[in-house]
């Protein structure tokens, strides 16, 4: 049953490239205003779920609605989508390329090229309007591909790995732009391999495993699915080769150490201790989305 | 109105004002004129300097000898042109080659059949012409002076001028002047195909090969892109044309008789409506099967470079008939014909010849014009089908058999 506020349903989706079974009945939705997640690792069927809920993909079975219908391009007027797969017109200049984007979205020419100016100032391209997109730098041909997407303020964003291709601080601008329409009260749907990211902007997350939903649901709720508790320690001296200290994250002074479920840490603190480890700072915590991407997904996931 | 059908104005005048804007747009359309007024103008200048030289050669007064074994040759005619007859011809060649003779000329026995032979002194390459002009100045004075009448010595220069009427069913049929008109349709659509061609290939291309595919279809159906962008190419093929054929215009009016077409009488020209709309359905139906079957190799190659080659054989193809034009045009109803007619490929061009030849049945060309259109209908439901999964194929030939969901 579909909740009566939600954006996006997708109810037992199943997609096959030939003899390929890509999402094997695939179900969630997205409520509006939220921030979603769709996280998994390489080739497990993120795109491609994005693709079938634009239509680009034909569905082979089961439902991928937005607003309760399927997809249609004249629902493009309020959706903003930054594929993974990314380029505008290479040999065009910036603004007339901007206002085409607008206009297609809906947006008379005047007010398309007027929004269009004020973006490229407000990201640092003033200046660049009559530039061939072929002439700028990839990150600026990014912020450009950015603007695209979110002119004409859409209600619906998604976003197939943004920050892919950016810079630190070009990173923080994207973000901040993306946090502007999630406080104007835009819905959006984000892949993304920045797990930082996800646990500060999502609300919910899924995560998808060989075309099957893995973990689905808040943050905490998908933390206290995976792994319960962790411990986190600052230490020196050579953690011992045990079978209850097997941490997740091992840096030189530093380590994250799952917890038994329903186990106290002092046990595992004591063990430490015996073994001549120094702790100099300890705390005890969810497991982080990283650490659970890592079990889920194991070594595939640095494919 | 509906988002959709508001964006095709937008891609075509998105499509149309970004060419116009391109500087190599106008480079490259303006240069063909140019280059055919300089090729005109000296083909032109050239003509008229070679017939005055040949004229002026042909005046030109020099001594020489010459053999008359035909006994045309008028003595008077030959004296005052500075001839003088001799009975051994070798040694009036020895005489030239020592240079002590300016020209020798052994006229044969039969002129008519076989070549007078013409001697001389080197006297460069334009100025040695000089002694065939005046061999055969002199030639034709001695028949016109043979014959006596000047009018039949007129006629028998310049030929005679037939003017043919043609009947069918009690109806003149016009001969070659009502086959000129309906011809303009097939001069139209291989200037179509020739200057649209490549640019139709590059309709779905251009997309792909700048990964815009995913952002642009999720603003607008790809049969409107395509639409747009088809309806895009004809304007700017259509300007493109009047920059064409501008300076021709001009050309014309300045100089009538640039393009004076023997034995052509342009204003006697047959315009029969019959063939004349035929040929306009089959030129449209042509080129919409050609862009269907352009996007949809479009939409399957991954990158112009493939595209190439497979738009080479669609070109081969689509003008496969003219390698068999003449038997085409003498055996109108014959098998090579018939194969032709239907196929395809080959129907535009060969139909478009046959109607012009006034050889095209009005069913055969209804059965023509169905089945282009009805293939060209299907071509673009593929192409466009195939672009829609082909366009996000980024770097990889489509499988055409799973994209239509045949696999």
């Amino acid at each position: 049953m579909t909740e009566p506020n939600a954006v996006i349903s997708v109810r037992d989706l199943h997609m096959s490239f030939g003899e390929q079974h890509v999402l094997k009945g695939l179900s969630f939705e997205v409520y509006r205003g939220e921030t979603f997640g769709l996280l998994g690792s390489n080739g497990s069927g993120k795109t491609t779920t994005l693709r079938a809920l634009l239509g680009i993909y034909p569905t082979a079975r089961g439902e991928a609605l937005i607003e309760g219908t399927r997809f249609d391009p004249s629902m493009g007027a309020r959706i903003g989508y930054l594929p993974e797969e990314r380029g505008l017109y290479r040999k065009e200049p910036v603004l007339p390329v901007m206002t085409y984007f607008g206009q297609l979205k809906g947006m008379p020419a005047a007010v398309a090229e007027g929004w269009s100016r004020g973006y490229l100032e407000k990201v640092g391209l003033a200046g660049k309007e009559r530039t061939r997109l072929d002439k700028l730098s990839g990150g600026e041909q990014q912020k450009v591909q950015l603007g695209v997407t979110i002119m004409n303020d859409p209600a619906l964003l998604i976003l197939d790995e943004p920050t892919k291709g950016f810079d630190p601080v070009n990173r923080r601008l994207l973000m901040s732009i993306v946090e502007e329409h999630r406080q104007r009260g835009a819905t959006i749907v984000m892949i993304t391999h920045q797990m930082e990211e996800v646990e500060r902007l999502c609300d919910r997350v899924l995560l998808l495993k060989d075309g099957v939903a893995e973990a689905y649901g808040t943050v905490p709720q998908v933390q206290d699915q995976y792994g319960g508790r962790t411990l986190r320690i600052e230490f020196t001296g050579r953690l011992p080769d045990s079978p209850t200290v097997r941490p997740t994250v091992r840096e030189q002074n530093y380590a994250e150490i799952p917890l038994p479920d329903g186990a106290p840490a002092t046990g595992i603190l004591r063990e430490l201790l015996d073994a001549g480890v120094e702790i100099r700072r300890f705390e005890t915590s969810r497991a982080s989305l990283e650490q659970i991407f890592l079990q889920v997904y194991g070594e595939r996931a640095e494919d | 109105m509906n988002l959709s059908v508001h964006n095709v104005g937008r891609v075509i005048r998105f499509e149309v004002t970004r060419t116009l804007r391109k500087p190599t747009f106008w480079a490259l359309s303006l240069a063909v004129p140019l280059l055919f007024g300089a090729v005109f103008g000296l083909v032109y200048f050239s003509s008229s300097s070679t017939e005055s030289a040949a004229t002026a050669q042909s005046e030109q007064r020099f001594d020489f000898t010459y053999t008359d074994a035909s006994g045309i040759v008028d003595p008077h005619l030959a004296a005052a042109m500075g001839g003088r007859e001799v009975t051994d011809g070798e040694a009036a060649l020895a005489d030239v080659r020592a240079g002590t003779s300016t020209a020798y000329f052994a006229f044969p026995a039969e002129p008519a059949t076989q070549a007078t032979r013409v001697y001389g002194q080197d006297a460069g390459l334009f100025d040695s012409g000089k002694y065939a002009s005046v061999a055969q100045a002199l030639i034709k004075a001695s028949v016109a002076q043979r014959i006596g009448d000047p009018e039949l010595a007129t006629l028998a220069a310049a030929g005679v001028d037939v003017q043919a009427s043609t009947y069918r069913d009690g109806v003149p049929t016009g001969g070659i002047l009502s086959f000129l008109a309906p011809m303009v349709f097939l001069v139209l659509f291989y200037l179509s195909i020739m200057m649209l061609g490549n640019q139709m290939l590059n309709v779905t291309l251009e997309e792909k090969e700048n990964r815009v595919t995913e952002m642009i279809l999720t603003t607008i159906r790809p049969t409107s892109l395509i639409v747009g962008k088809v309806v895009a190419l004809v304007i700017v093929g259509i300007i493109q044309g009047l920059v064409f054929s501008l300076p021709v215009i001009v050309a014309l009016a300045v100089m009538p008789g640039l393009v004076d077409l023997p034995d052509v009488d342009l204003s006697a020209l047959v315009i029969d409506p019959g063939r004349m709309v035929v040929g306009g359905l089959l030129f449209g139906t042509g080129f919409l099967m050609f862009t269907g079957l352009l996007v949809a190799i479009g939409s399957v190659m991954p990158s112009a470079k493939e595209a190439g080659s497979a738009f080479a054989v669609v070109i081969v193809s689509l003008f496969l008939p003219f390698y068999a034009v003449a038997m085409l045009i003498a055996e109108p109803r014959g098998t090579v014909a018939q194969i032709f007619t239907y196929f395809p490929l080959t129907a535009p061009v060969t139909a478009m010849l046959r109607n012009a030849a006034g050889a095209l049945d009005w069913w055969e060309a209804l059965i023509v014009l169905v089945e282009l259109f009805v293939f060209a209908a299907a071509l673009l439901a593929v192409g466009v089908r195939l672009f829609r999964t082909g366009s996000i194929s980024y770097n990889a030939r489509l499988d055409v058999r799973k994209a239509l969901g045949m696999a």
